[in-house]
């Protein structure tokens, strides 16, 4: 047999590739970073939602479950530049630096995964020049590290605001889709924050909150045992507040019907997520039909959503839309199993 | 037994006039409306969702409250564009007819609420539909709250432009102080002189923004004809409508009189100024 | 902190707007092509005689603004109580070199009635539109936006021509019966745009150093609310998150233009407040602009775009007083305070004392005599009320054009495609 792709090395891809290789057969999984882990290691993400687990907790095993295994063959810093149909399965061109590289793969599973919404495209929050405006994907990385600190004067913030569905759900920005996992990380964030720091306020300004399932656990703990506050109403604009030294966040207080501001010492943006690039090339190279949204488009999307539909092609994770690493893994696995199905026929 | 049997039970004295007056909170609920006003704002209703532009303006709403965010009214007024957006969806006419009275007067039409809803709706547009319907059906709070505006309604039908500097006098705009209309009395002279120190001549009149040329100025009503605005503004005002119709025809006779004292210069000229009658 | 790939690759990013819906947003130009291509229109094209310069928009879209060759679309607010405004602008083309024809042959856009009090509706204003777009194209001149209003109609009523097959039937209907046709500018461009893009050339010529001047900028809304697709961006202006004129010529001057909090909020004119419900113009515009511009950013003065704006910001100051806002923040357009810069006449060219907040303060700042000026014209005055006759930036129109719209001799458009007859066929 020959051996399966697995494209892209983030929870999606290394589920996958792990299951393969359990499964008995040969896998090449090709990552375009150097690192495997995908967005989670990129942007250092602290603790998981729901459980409050360090990612590291569930990205470890993962990768030790491919790195060093003798089924899996791993390419990092390395893309797919060509794909060629054979009578079964693909003729791939990898690319390491300038370094080319040809082999046959029977089967092709595609975890190509999400981009974070550039916040910056959200002009009205100043993202991007207020040095206090953060995307949720660096505070992520300041409380793993335990350095919750203002970028403009390094000092501590005594009052933050997250900002829900930031390029998400938002017809300004081209994209009308819910990001599943900006409340539940949100608040996950808020929570870390008040465990650590109970004397930091934190607000979430909100539309809907969507921590759905038992995810909704988080959510009421955020406020019966952290003190989190929620607003009901988006935050229209971020302006410098009077005195300069801090944001002032203006929007609509929906439930009391009036329009509010509050000024913050550091506004945190709940940045959507988009197709990746990666999911936007590997939809050119093997052909796979996008949605509207740009995401990679499963044939059944109710009974078979790992299934692309063309032979030999296997979707996981991301790549077909949000979603989240649980649901990643899962898909993983499913189309691991797909593909081996496939391949040793 | 508990202390609060010992405290003494008595109810509060009222004067005679307190008594009187109606309890402090009010059961909420509407005027009663005549049956005219029942019928005219069930033809309102009909008529603003028969509006092609209702279906483009009104997609529907997530009440996230990001165009009351920058809305300027809505800092003074009991009023959102969140608000206006649920109103123009609601199924009730009454709804509507209540938002006609007094709230659709509040927007400032500053587009801020357009440019933000990441629903895509055009709240200003559709609050622009609800006052379109008002002033054609000569709704009375609509003739009401546009009454201040027979003036420059004049001067922009049948010249062209919304103000003039003569309108701008210190009597009516006291709040803008001395100042305001380039003719303080310190300079020593009159208004307009103030104007003839502007240095171009369509710019030196008291009477209009610029001066508009006769044909210009008739080209406009003809639109103003033919679009449905006259009967628009008939609905609003009829009597302000037969007067401008009346300066018109005087206009109309003035150019005809015109054309034949320039005749010579204008033989052999091409273009509208050929083919324009009145 | 961003580098201008990183911007231009986000501004162009917004290009990708709202896909996946039917509301996706077209270039209305390249539609434009397709409704000429088809006989239905004629586009009013920007000429090597314009002398166009390209900039970028919200999408990172080209847009193409003509420098020379202009036809004044005068604003019906500064023109009636804000002369300085459309005076300063002429002055400008004046000093550097640029041909215009200022006519009596233009309405107002009737945008400003239609927002106040919906006396009208979409048809009238396409068709008002296109009356005076055909009038521009007619002379062979490039429409110049003065009035933010202006515009920002405009650029609605072009969309709505050519995306409404109905209205665009009706307006050409209209049209027919007084001797026009459709007529739609490649481009809708704003003065404000003009004065952007002539900022090497203004440059050349300052006389007034303006380091020490705080500015606060108040960006008109009908500007880049309405069909913001349309508003000029630049990736060193903001980071390309705000719109670039009018900060632009004033960074260019050397002016330090200064951020607060109120930064988005409209003016307060409200087009129906600033006529009948003057106690919402002036507490908005002074409690909402003037005292954070002051306040929070100790501006000299303020600088904005449009008609509606200065007339809102400045006159409301003055009540302010007995409210205990006894700011008196001078309010100027970009154009004013660039003429100013260019040592253009406090009175006779800027007008200043149309304004009811004072600029003597401002102009003692930027090192100008106002003191002489003004004595200046207080004789000038006194020479006009002996008879004298007016000094005049262009030359007066004859008795003739107080009737006809007539052609003084000037070149058509030579390149348009006559159109088919019965499908809004040139009438020559």
């Amino acid at each position: 047999m020959n051996p399966i792709l697995v494209l892209g090395a983030g929870p999606a891809g290394l589920s996958a590739a792990a299951e393969i290789a359990e499964l008995g057969a040969p896998t090449i999984l090709v990552e375009r970073e150097a690192y495997l882990g995908g967005n989670p290691k990129r942007w250092h993400y602290s603790l998981l939602a729901p459980d409050l687990r360090p990612s590291d907790e569930i990205l470890g095993p993962l990768i030790a479950k491919v790195e060093g295994n003798p089924r899996v063959q791993l390419h990092r810093s390395t893309t797919v530049t060509k794909a060629e149909r054979l009578p079964k399965g693909f003729r791939i061109t990898l690319k390491t630096g300038d370094a080319l590289e040809t082999q046959e793969v029977s089967a092709v599973v595609l975890a190509t995964g999400f981009d974070h919404f550039d916040s910056r495209r959200k002009f009205e929050y100043g993202y991007g020049r207020y040095p206090d405006v953060l995307d949720f994907k660096e505070l992520e990385g300041m409380i793993h590290d335990d350095r919750v600190l203002r970028p403009s004067d390094g000092k501590p913030p005594r009052r933050i605001a997250w900002i829900l569905c930031v390029g998400s759900r938002d017809l300004q920005v081209g994209n009308p889709w819910c990001c599943r996992m900006g409340c539940a990380v949100s608040i996950k964030q808020a929570v870390e924050i008040r465990q650590k720091h109970p004397d930091i306020d934190a607000y979430v300004y909100y539309m809907d909150i969507r921590t759905y399932g038992l995810w909704e656990d988080l959510y009421w703990k955020s406020m019966q045992e952290y003190g989190v506050k929620f607003i009901r109403g988006r935050i229209g604009q971020v302006t410098l507040a009077e005195g300069g030294s801090q944001l002032l966040a203006t929007g609509e207080d929906t439930i009391l019907r009036r329009p509010t501001e509050v000024p913050f010492d550091m506004i945190v943006l709940a940045s959507g997520m988009e197709p990746g690039t990666g999911t936007q090339e590997a939809a050119a190279l093997f052909g796979v039909p996008v949605g509207p949204e740009g995401f990679l488009t499963p044939n059944l999307s109710d009974m078979n959503p790992v299934d692309s539909g063309l032979p030999g092609v296997f979707l996981a994770g991301a790549a077909t839309g949000p979603k989240a690493i649980p649901d990643s893994v899962t898909e993983g696995m499913g189309a691991a199993l797909r593909a081996y199905q496939y391949a040793r026929n | 037994m508990t202390i609060v049997a010992h405290l003494p039970q008595r109810a509060l004295t009222l004067t005679e006039e307190e008594s009187a007056a109606p309890p402090a909170m009010e059961l909420t609920g509407r005027r009663r409306a005549s049956p005219e006003e029942r019928a005219l704002s069930e033809t309102i209703f009909a008529e603003f969702h028969a509006d092609p532009r209702y279906h483009e303006f009104v997609l529907g709403c997530l009440n996230c409250g990001e165009c009351t965010t920058g809305c300027p009214a809505a800092r003074f007024y009991d009023f959102s564009p969140r608000e206006m957006l649920q109103i123009a969806e609601t199924g009730d006419a009454t709804t509507l007819w209540d938002a006609l009275q007094e709230k659709i007067w509040a927007c400032c039409q500053c587009y801020t609420c357009n440019m933000r809803c990441r629903f895509g709706n055009d709240i200003a547009g559709i609050i622009s539909v609800m006052r379109e319907l008002s002033v054609s059906h000569g709704v009375a709070s609509t003739r009401k709250t546009l009454a201040p505006f027979g003036r420059s309604l004049t001067l922009l039908m049948t010249v062209g432009t919304q103000v003039s500097s003569d309108m701008i006098q210190p009597d009516f705009f006291r709040d803008w102080g001395p100042f305001a209309t380039g003719s303080d009395r310190a300079w020593g002279v009159g208004a307009d002189i103030m104007r003839r120190a502007i240095p171009s001549d369509v710019l030196q009149t008291t009477r209009s923004s610029w001066e508009v040329s006769v044909q210009t100025s008739l080209e406009l009503f003809r639109i103003y004809e033919e679009t449905g605005v006259l009967d628009m503004l008939r609905g609003l005002d009829p009597d302000l409508t037969e007067m401008l119709i009346d300066i018109i025809e005087e206009r109309r006779e003035e150019f005809e009189e015109a054309r034949e004292r320039f005749r010579t210069e204008l033989e052999g000229m091409s273009g509208p100024v050929a083919t324009f009658r009145g | 902190m961003l580098s201008a790939n990183e911007i231009r690759k986000v501004v162009q990013e917004r290009n990708q707007h709202q896909k996946g819906t039917g509301k996706k947003v077209v270039d209305v130009r390249e539609e434009m092509e397709r409704l000429e291509a088809a006989g239905e229109i004629v586009i009013h094209r920007i000429r090597p005689e314009n002398r166009p310069v390209e900039v970028s928009t919200l999408f990172g879209w080209k847009k193409r603004i003509p420098t020379d060759r202009l036809w004044h679309h005068k604003s019906c607010g500064q023109c009636g109580n804000i002369p300085g405004y459309p005076s300063s602008l002429l002055w400008l083309m004046n000093e550097t070199g640029r041909t215009y024809l200022n006519e009596p042959h233009q309405t107002s856009c009737t945008a400003w009635n239609y927002h106040g009090t919906a006396t009208s509706n979409p048809v009238a204003l396409a068709a008002v539109a296109a009356r005076n777009f055909h009038r521009a194209f007619e002379t062979g001149h490039f429409p110049l936006i003065h009035c933010g209003t202006s515009y920002g109609d405009y650029k609605e009523m072009r969309k709505l021509l050519v995306e409404n097959a109905t209205v665009r039937a009706k307006v050409r209907d209209v049209l027919g019966k007084m001797g026009r046709e459709l007529v739609l500018p490649e481009e809708i461009v704003h003065y404000s745009e003009w004065v952007h893009v002539m900022a090497p050339e203004i440059l050349a010529r300052q006389k007034h150093r303006v380091e020490g001047v705080v500015a606060t900028v108040h960006e008109p809304c009908h500007y880049y609310k309405m069909v913001p697709e349309d508003a000029v961006y630049d990736e060193s202006i903001y980071a390309g998150q705000r719109p670039a004129v009018p900060s632009g010529i004033l960074m260019a001057l050397g002016a330090k233009v200064a951020d607060y909090s109120t930064w988005y909020d409209c003016c307060g004119f409200g087009f129906r407040h600033i006529l009948s419900e003057r106690e919402f113009s002036r507490s908005f515009a002074n409690l909402r602009k003037i005292r954070p511009m002051v306040e929070e950013a100790h501006a000299d003065v303020a600088i904005t775009s449009d008609t509606g704006c200065v007339t809102t910001l400045d006159k409301s100051q003055w009540i302010g007083k007995a409210h205990g806002l006894p700011y008196m923040l001078p309010v100027l357009s970009d154009v004013q305070f660039a003429a100013l810069t260019m040592g253009a006449h406090p009175y006779k060219i800027a007008q200043v004392h149309w304004h009811a907040a004072s600029a003597e303060a401002l102009m003692t700042k930027m090192g100008i005599d106002w003191k002489t000026a003004k004595a200046e014209f207080r004789e000038y005055l006194q020479a006009l009320k002996n008879g004298q006759a007016p000094e005049l930036l262009h030359p007066a129109h004859g008795e003739i054009e107080t009737f006809f719209a007539i052609n003084k001799g000037q070149v058509l458009p030579d390149e348009a495609p006559a159109a088919p007859a019965g499908a809004g066929g040139r009438s020559r």
